[in-house]
């Protein structure tokens, strides 16, 4: 015990002292603004510029006025202006298809010098055939799409109610049947915004992802470093290889979780910010919500122990990093995995495939961690022994009994292993080794 | 016995690498487990430093099966040895030493004057990967024994040594011996076990062949003869007692002696008649008897005074 403490701490303070270490704990989180804060302050930012609009109407019915007319009832933020900005109104005759031509051209050039966002085309007698109204951009966007649909279709259907005989107010019609946008809330009356929680999902199973991958291939790589550079032989005549590979599973995973402690003092820090930031207060449900906590922190450790003994028995079987990739490719994609049907947790986080897949060991870390976070339980919820929780305990257990079963096997091989130079050793060996 | 392998077995997919093996090593000597490359000398020590499990036979130190702090008590240095590069002399030294249960503290007094014996004093500080190859295995050989155990396990130790650096470690050796120290090592040169070893054991294809003190075995197998170079007439000495056949070269004789030979009146009574000029007492070598009794190929073993294997 006192001897893996030994190898436990030269990993820990061969990592802790390097400079890639340092290098990590300030870029990484430089990189993850990048790539995902970033984003969301950029969409966020939009809102307090608007969008530009042209309308080519060759109704000859005012459709297009009359659209261009009801988007004023969209604002910007915190502002008495308008949001869509109606750049050309072009009312051309609907047998002039010669100046059409023309002005579509004209407006398309617009948009790609980005002079424009949308242009609404109206095609003579729109109000009978629906593709006979489309919109041109480049960049269309779920929110303006919706309410260009919205408008359009009230336009349209004034005019055909217009044009009929049912005698009743227009008004009164448009009341009736008016469509509704649902706002989502929770069961405690609360609703988190999508994007944070797609964005929060990723990061967390990202930070696990990204360790385990990172520091599980540090636990290979020094195992190959060891049988390169020959000192094995003399480490092993002093401690027993599996205190030797714990010592390396353990420091290495303590450099883990410095790094992660590292992160959260910086997220601290940041977060003491978060009213200037403009970062949503939702996030606070995600971030303070004790069962993600909790189990970020078991899905890191399980998935880390897990990942980095596989590593480890690469490393006892081979002799060079170049050899390990092909190898370290195919337990990558297990890890990336999840990331891959995250389409199929954000449509539903309870669809059978996602449940089915948080319950495999190698995928378990990541994608039960996707789902807990786009389900955001709470205690007072869900019972410890249904629901999300109740398969959040299920899918750890699994992981853990695969954690005992890969010691054991990795146990086996790697004693062997750690001496074998130069040549690999072949399927049929490994099994002999594992029944010795 | 200090150390003893009973009976001790060992196979490889399906290859036996050491058969029924056995051998007592007293406590406070020199002992060489000789053999040819792929005799088995590897997989034994490996067995005695208890990196493999041997398929039968038992293992006993100091009379007992050994215990999990057995490694404390062992200094080992495998053929394939290494370093790791990065660390400095001072970090690696104190290291090896804490896996071998020995606390920082203690060790750190005996790292300056160890690593002056070998030359490497103003190393202290520097990385492993700053010292040349002939540094590096001091350094080893140094890691090897700072925990003053009271084994010590050198595989192939003089592979690689340049003659300087062997001269020195064969000295250290020595003084350990004269400390108390147990030394087992293997070496596949038969010159080498003959200048350090008290006793050896001879292995061919897993197999001991002999073992003993090594005086023993010499009187045991040595046909020893004579080399003898006189003044005058020596036609009288071949019915001198203890005489077996003797063969004349052109400024020599050579005279074969019988077991019951005694070496010292033979002498004087040469000496009595004529003027002796020179006197030698042949004995054959660790590589002539090896030759003689493992009934192998001679040119699986390096010859004496030949290249030895890097």
């Amino acid at each position: 015990m006192s001897k893996m403490l030994v190898v436990l701490k030269r990993e820990y303070l061969q990592v802790v002292k390097s400079k890639s270490f340092i290098i990590g704990i300030v870029l990484a989180p430089l990189f993850m603004i990048a790539v995902v804060i970033l984003p969301m302050w950029l969409a966020g930012a939009k809102s307090s510029t608007g969008e530009k609009v042209s309308i080519i109407d060759q109704s000859g019915a005012e459709i297009g006025r009359r659209f261009a007319e009801s988007l004023d009832e969209y604002k910007l933020e915190d502002s008495d202006k308008p949001y869509y900005i109606l750049k050309d109104l072009i009312e051309i005759e609907p047998g002039d298809d010669i100046s059409f031509n023309f002005f579509k051209d004209s407006l398309r050039t617009q948009i790609i010098d980005q002079q424009l966002k949308y242009f609404l085309v109206i095609r003579p007698e729109a109000h009978l055939l629906d593709s006979n109204i489309y919109l041109v951009t480049n960049s269309d966007n779920f929110v303006s799409l919706n309410r260009f649909e919205r408008k359009i279709s009230n336009v349209l259907s004034t005019m055909r109610l217009n044009a009929s005989d049912v005698n009743i107010s227009i008004d009164s019609v448009l009341n009736i049947t008016r469509r509704i946008d649902l706002v989502v809330h929770d069961a405690k009356g609360e609703a988190i915004p999508f994007q944070i929680k797609y964005f929060s999902a990723i990061i967390f199973a990202g930070i696990i992802m990204g360790m385990i991958l990172s520091y599980g291939q540090l636990v290979m790589r020094s195992v190959i470093e060891e049988k390169n550079s020959r000192i094995m032989e003399v480490l092993v005549s002093s401690v027993s290889p599996f205190q030797l590979m714990l010592g390396k599973v353990l420091g290495l995973g303590a450099a883990t979780f410095t790094q992660i402690a590292a992160w959260v003092a910086m997220g601290s820090l940041l977060y003491s910010q978060k009213a200037t930031l403009d970062i949503s207060p939702s996030i606070d449900r995600i971030l303070f919500n004790p069962v993600i906590v909790v189990f970020f922190g078991l899905f890191l450790i399980s998935g880390y122990i897990l990942f980095s003994t596989l590593f480890a028995l690469i490393g006892s079987m081979i002799n060079s990093e170049k050899e390990a990739q092909g190898y370290v490719m195919p337990i990558s994609l297990l890890l990336v995995a999840p990331f891959i049907v995250g389409i199929s947790i954000v449509q539903d986080p309870n669809s059978t495939l996602a449940i089915v897949l948080s319950m495999i060991p190698v995928m378990a870390p990541t994608m039960m961690m996707m789902r807990l976070v786009f389900i955001v339980p709470t205690l007072s919820e869900y019972s410890l022994t249904s629901g999300i929780i109740g398969e959040a305990i299920i899918s750890l257990s699994i992981v853990v009994v695969t954690i005992l079963f890969t010691i054991w096997l990795t146990a086996k091989i790697f004693r062997v292993g750690i001496l074998m130079y130069g040549k690999r050793p072949t399927l049929p060996e490994i099994i002999r080794w594992v029944k010795h | 016995m200090f150390l003893s392998l009973k009976n001790v077995r060992k196979e490889f997919d399906g290859k036996v690498a050491v058969d029924d093996l056995c051998l007592e090593v007293p406590r406070g000597i020199i002992y060489g487990i000789i053999g040819p490359n792929g005799a088995g000398k590897t997989t034994t020590i490996r067995m005695i430093m208890d990196i493999t499990a041997p398929d039968s036979g038992s293992i006993m130190f100091e009379g007992q099966p050994r215990r999990p702090d057995f490694k404390n008590h062992v200094g080992y240095l495998p053929e394939e040895r290494g370093l790791y590069k990065k660390m400095t002399l001072h970090e690696i030294i104190i290291y090896l030493s804490e896996l071998k249960g020995m606390s920082p503290a203690k060790t750190r007094p005996q790292i300056d004057p160890w690593l002056e014996r070998v030359g490497l004093a103003d190393y202290g500080q520097k990385k492993v990967e700053e010292l040349s190859k002939g540094m590096q295995q001091k350094l080893q050989f140094v890691t090897t024994i700072i925990h003053d155990p009271d084994l010590i396990v050198l595989d192939e130790l003089f592979s690689g040594l340049d003659p300087l650096n062997m001269e020195l470690i064969k000295d250290i050796i020595l003084d350990l011996k004269r400390a108390g120290k147990t030394v087992l090592f293997s070496t596949h040169v038969m010159e080498q076990a003959e200048k350090l070893c008290d006793n050896i054991c001879m292995i061919s294809n897993g197999k001991k062949v002999l073992d003993g003190r090594l005086a023993d075995v010499r009187a045991q197998f040595g046909k020893n003869s004579v080399q003898l170079e006189i003044d005058g007439d020596g036609h009288f000495i071949r019915s001198l007692p203890g005489v077996g056949d003797v063969s004349e070269f052109s400024n020599y004789l050579e005279l074969q002696l019988l077991d019951n030979a005694d070496s010292n009146a033979l002498l004087i009574a040469i000496a009595q008649k004529v003027t002796v000029r020179r006197f030698d007492i042949v004995e054959p070598s660790l590589y002539d008897i090896f030759i003689d009794m493992a009934k192998i190929d001679p040119s699986e073993l390096d010859k004496p005074g030949g290249e030895r294997h890097v």
